[in-house]
């Protein structure tokens, strides 16, 4: 199956450091989090489709290993947030800000104001 | 995913081409409030934003969007963007919490893509 983000696939992604990787997936979860609750199916389909995709790659990347366990549980509540039955009581809101911290980490050093 | 430099107009179609290429339902940009100009394109804003500011873009003047060519024009703009995170100046989502920079960037948006 092509990926969505084909360079990101190509090596890119794993270039990254986890905190730039989990800060672009933020971004994206955000999105899933602002369509589902406008209930825009499918907006928040592609959303979620791009989002896992990237959790993939980062859950794929060799250097990752040692965070694997926290990759994968997040994996499991982001699917159970927005596609399942929300079992484990994980609100889109809280997802947003867990990645929101990655995100000001990521542009800390990068966007020196 | 090629990013292209909109100076002058682009076509609605054109964007909707990129959209359809990349993630299906829209494409990234990268809005510069003072050239007044927009990268548009690109797997991540990082990527738009960096082509601007080798163009002579100044950061504090970039911001993030994503443009949904196949929604209403006064829906089709998203201010949601990891590049748009900037603590130091006040900014400290995704989103564009000033009132004014969102405005200057639908107005160049809305006269850039026909």
């Amino acid at each position: 199956m092509t990926p969505i983000h084909k360079e990101l696939a190509l090596g890119r992604w794993h270039a990254m450091s986890l905190v730039e990787q989990l800060a672009n997936i933020g971004s994206e979860v955000s999105r899933v989090t602002h369509w589902h609750t406008v209930s825009d199916q499918k907006g928040k389909g592609k959303a979620v489709e791009r989002a896992l995709e990237l959790l993939d790659l980062t859950i794929a990347d060799e250097k990752n290993r040692s965070r694997l366990s926290e990759l994968l549980r997040l994996r499991e509540v982001f699917c159970d947030t927005f596609l399942g039955e929300n079992i484990y009581g994980v609100s889109p809101e809280y997802l947003d800000e867990y990645f929101l911290q990655f995100g000001v980490a990521a542009n800390r050093e990068r966007f020196k104001e | 995913m090629d990013i292209k430099i909109i100076k002058e107009k682009i076509e609605l179609d054109e964007v909707k081409r990129m959209a359809e290429e990349g993630f299906g339902d829209m494409v990234k940009a990268v809005v510069d409030l003072e050239k007044k100009v927009i990268a548009l394109g690109g797997e991540l804003h990082a990527d738009a934003n960096g082509v601007l500011l080798k163009e002579g873009s100044e950061q504090k003047d970039v911001w993030g969007i994503n443009i949904y060519p196949g929604k209403p024009r006064e829906e089709w703009i998203e201010f949601n963007s990891l590049i748009n995170i900037r603590p130091a100046v006040g900014n400290r989502s995704r989103g564009i919490e000033n009132e004014e920079i969102r405005a200057k960037i639908i107005e160049i948006v809305d006269k850039l893509v026909q």
